[in-house]
C-alpha cells in the first residue's frame, strides 16, 4: 500500500493527520481499510438518522487531547503506552470507518489491567474533560484488561463543554478474561459538543461482563458496543438510558455476538425524549450456527414527552442455531396518563407523579449500576434534567 | 356545615353528556350510598369529582368544606382531604407501595402545615393502617398493584385512603367481583375509619355492599341524575326487583 495514498485519505477527513510512529501495525491496517471506504453518510444503513458526515465536510483539525484522569485504586495499573501489545486486537472485527480512523489517529493508549485474580473493590473512575473547539478532532483510546479470576468496576465519566462543531472519537477495548468480572459504566454529559464511542469487548469462558450507558447531554453522541461472547458460560448484560431534550440526537448500536453455545445476553436500553429530539436504537443480536442453548433478551423502551420528538427503534436478530431462547421487544409512547392521575388523586402534584413515573422507568437500568454514589449522583441529574424538559 | 354539596352537575365525555343536573348534599358523620344501572353515570360522577381531565363539567357547582371544588386540581382535591378509592386501580411497574405512600403522606402533611414523617414514624404508621385492611406486609414492598389480585388491589386502596386520613371518601365500585371474604375486609376497613367528622358515598352495583357498610341514605342515579332517594330499605327493594320499576314509573310520569 502506498504511503501517500493513505496519508491523502486522512488529510480528506482530518486535516494535519499523521499516525504516530508507533502501534504501525495496526494503524496501517486501518489506513488500509479507510482507504478503501470513506466516513458513512445518511445513506448508510448504520448511519441513516445520524449524520455526523457534516463535521467533516465542514473541515475538521487534527488536535491532541489525552486528557484523561483517573483515581488511584489498589491492585489496578493504569498507564499511558505507545506499545501494549494487545490495543488493537480487538478493534480489527469492528468494520467501521470511524473506529478505523481511530485507530489511524490516537497518540497513545490508556492501559488499564487488573492481574490475575485480583479482585478490585473500589471503583476506577476514568474523568474525561472535553475542552475542544470548533473544528477540532481529537481520537483517544483506552484498553481495559480484566485477567482471569480478577474483577473491576470502573466508570469513564465524559463531560466538558466542546463547542459544537468539534468531534471527539474514542474506542475502548475490552478483554474480560475467564472467570473474571467487569462493570463498566459510561456518564455522558458533554454540553453542546458531538462525542463518537465505542466499545468493542471479548468475554471469555464463565466471565461476567456488564455495562452501562447514560447519556444526558450532548448535540450528537453516538455509542456503539459490540460484544463478542468468545467462550461457554458467559453472561452479560449491556444497558442504557438517554434523556434528550431540545434538538439533541442521541443514537445507540449495540451488537452481542453469541459465538459458542451456553451464553446469556440481557439487554435493556430506555429513554426520555422531550423537545425536537431524535433518538435512535439499533440493537442486534447474532446467534452463530454452534450458539446452542443461548438466551438472549433484548428490549428498548422509549417514553415521548412531545409531539416533536422522534425515536427510532430497529431491534434485530439473527439465529442460526436451532436450540435458543431469545426474545427482542421494542415500546415507543406517551407517559400513562391514567397512571399520572391516580397520582396526583393521591396528591402528588403534577411534576411529582410525572417524575416518581419516569424515575420508576429510569430504575429497571440503574438498578444494575452497583455503585450507590453513581446511583444517586445520576438520580439528581435526571431530576435536574426533567425539570429542564418540563419548562 | 354540609361537607359537600353538588349543585345541578352536568358532564360529558367524549361528547355525551352522561351527568344531568345531579344534585346531593353530604353531612359530615354521614354515609351514602349510590346505585343505579349500568351506565347511568355512578363512575362519571366519581371521577369528575376526583378531578379527571376526561370529563368535561359543563355546568353546575360543587361546594367541598367551604370551597370551589371544581376549580381544583386533582392533587389539591386530594390534599383537601377528597379521596377516590378507584373502580380499576392503575398499576404502576417500578413505584413501591412505600414510597409511593410516603410521597403522598408527605403532601397531605405539607398541605395540613405538618412536618414529614421521619422514616421510623413513618413505618408505624404504615404498619397500624395496614392490619386495618389486613395487607400482607409483603404487598407494601411491592410496586404499587403490579401482579395483585382484583381482591388485593381493593384493599390496597382502603389502605391508602386509611393512610392519607381524608374528610370523604369515594368507594367506586369497590366491591364489584370480590368474594365475601375480601368485602368484609374491605367493608371492615370502611367501618373503622368511619368517625362523626367524616363522610363516605359508596357507589355500587350491589346491595351486598351495603349488608355490611350500612348507608344513612341511598340514592338511586339514573340517566344522569338522582331520581329517587330514601333509606336502607330502598337497596332491598332494588335488589328485590331490579331497576325496571323504577324505569317504567319514570316514563308512566
Amino acid at each position: 500500500m502506498s504511503e501517500a495514498m493513505t496519508t491523502s485519505i486522512l488529510s480528506e477527513l482530518v486535516s494535519g493527520a499523521k499516525s504516530a510512529n508507533s502501534f504501525k501495525g495496526i494503524r496501517s491496517e486501518a489506513e488500509g481499510f479507510l482507504a478503501d471506504s470513506r466516513i458513512p453518510s445518511k445513506k448508510h444503513e448504520d448511519w441513516k438518522y445520524t449524520n455526523i458526515k457534516r463535521l467533516f465536510d465542514n473541515g475538521l483539525n487534527l488536535v491532541s487531547a489525552n486528557d484523561i484522569t483517573f483515581n488511584s485504586v489498589d491492585g489496578v495499573e493504569v498507564y499511558w503506552s505507545t506499545n501494549e501489545e494487545l490495543v488493537g486486537s480487538t478493534a480489527i472485527h469492528s468494520k467501521e470507518a470511524h473506529a478505523a480512523l481511530n485507530t489511524s489517529l490516537f497518540e497513545k493508549a490508556l492501559v488499564i489491567r487488573v492481574k490475575k485474580g485480583a479482585q478490585v473493590n473500589e471503583e476506577l473512575i476514568l474523568q474525561q474533560v472535553i475542552k475542544l473547539n470548533d473544528g477540532e478532532f481529537s481520537a483517544t483510546r483506552v484498553l481495559i484488561v480484566v485477567e482471569d479470576n480478577a474483577s473491576l468496576k470502573c466508570q469513564h465519566h465524559y463531560s466538558g463543554s466542546p463547542q459544537n462543531s468539534s468531534l471527539l472519537n474514542n474506542l475502548t477495548e475490552v478483554f474480560v478474561g475467564q472467570n473474571a468480572r467487569l462493570e463498566l459504566n459510561y456518564v455522558q454529559e458533554i454540553g453542546e459538543g458531538n462525542l463518537m464511542t465505542t466499545t468493542e469487548v471479548e468475554c471469555q469462558r464463565d466471565s461476567n461482563f456488564t455495562t452501562n450507558c447514560v447519556q444526558l447531554y450532548g448535540s450528537l453522541l453516538r455509542n456503539n458496543v459490540n460484544i463478542r461472547l468468545k467462550g461457554e458460560n458467559v453472561e452479560t448484560h449491556l444497558n442504557g438510558f438517554y434523556m434528550l431534550n431540545g434538538k439533541e440526537l442521541f443514537d445507540n448500536h449495540t451488537l452481542v455476538d453469541h459465538l459458542v453455545p451456553h451464553c446469556e445476553s440481557n439487554e435493556i436500553y430506555r429513554g426520555i425524549l422531550a423537545g425536537k429530539s431524535t433518538g435512535v436504537f439499533n440493537g442486534r443480536v447474532f446467534v452463530h450456527r454452534d450458539a446452542q442453548k443461548t438466551n438472549g433478551y433484548q428490549s428498548n423502551n422509549n417514553i415521548l414527552l412531545s409531539d416533536d420528538a422522534t425515536m427510532n427503534s430497529k431491534p434485530e436478530l439473527e439465529i442460526y442455531a436451532d436450540d435458543v431462547r431469545c426474545s427482542h421487544g421494542s415500546t415507543t409512547g406517551q407517559l400513562d396518563e391514567d397512571a399520572v392521575f391516580y397520582l396526583r388523586a393521591r396528591g402528588l402534584d403534577e411534576f411529582g407523579a410525572t417524575a416518581l413515573l419516569l424515575t420508576a422507568f429510569a430504575g429497571d437500568v440503574l438498578k444494575a449500576i452497583s455503585s450507590e454514589i453513581l446511583r444517586s449522583e445520576l438520580e439528581d441529574k435526571i431530576q435536574n434534567k426533567l425539570k429542564e424538559m418540563r419548562a | 356545615m354540609s361537607l359537600l354539596t353538588i349543585k345541578n352537575l352536568s358532564a360529558r365525555v367524549e361528547e355525551k353528556d352522561i351527568l344531568k343536573g345531579f344534585n346531593l348534599t353530604v353531612n359530615p358523620g354521614e354515609v351514602h350510598a349510590i346505585m343505579g344501572p349500568n351506565g347511568s353515570g355512578k363512575s362519571t360522577l366519581a371521577s369528575v369529582l376526583a378531578g379527571n381531565e376526561s370529563y368535561e363539567v359543563t355546568g353546575g357547582e360543587v361546594d367541598f368544606d367551604g370551597k370551589d371544588l371544581l376549580d381544583m386540581a386533582p392533587e389539591e382535591r386530594a390534599r383537601e382531604g377528597l379521596f377516590l378509592a378507584f373502580q380499576y386501580p392503575v398499576e404502576i411497574p417500578g413505584v413501591s407501595n412505600v414510597n409511593f405512600m410516603k410521597a403522598a403522606v408527605t403532601e397531605v402533611r405539607k398541605h395540613r402545615g405538618l412536618e414529614p414523617l421521619v422514616a421510623k414514624d413513618f413505618l408505624a404508621y404504615m404498619k397500624e393502617k395496614k392490619e386495618l385492611v389486613e395487607l400482607d406486609g409483603k404487598l407494601a414492598g411491592r410496586s404499587v398493584n403490579e401482579g395483585f389480585s382484583g381482591g388485593e388491589k381493593k384493599r390496597n386502596e382502603i389502605f391508602q385512603m386509611a393512610m392519607l386520613d381524608p374528610k370523604l371518601g369515594i368507594l367506586d365500585e369497590t366491591d364489584s367481583g370480590l368474594d365475601i371474604d375480601a368485602l368484609r375486609i374491605v367493608a371492615n376497613g370502611v367501618n373503622k375509619l368511619k368517625s362523626k367528622d367524616k363522610a363516605f358515598i359508596v357507589i355500587t352495583h350491589y346491595q351486598r355492599l351495603l349488608d355490611y357498610i350500612v348507608p344513612d341514605f341511598v340514592h338511586v342515579l339514573y340517566d344522569g341524575k338522582i331520581v329517587r332517594s330514601g333509606t336502607k330499605e330502598l337497596a332491598l327493594e332494588l335488589e328485590e326487583k331490579g331497576y325496571d320499576w323504577i324505569k317504567e314509573e319514570l316514563t308512566e310520569a
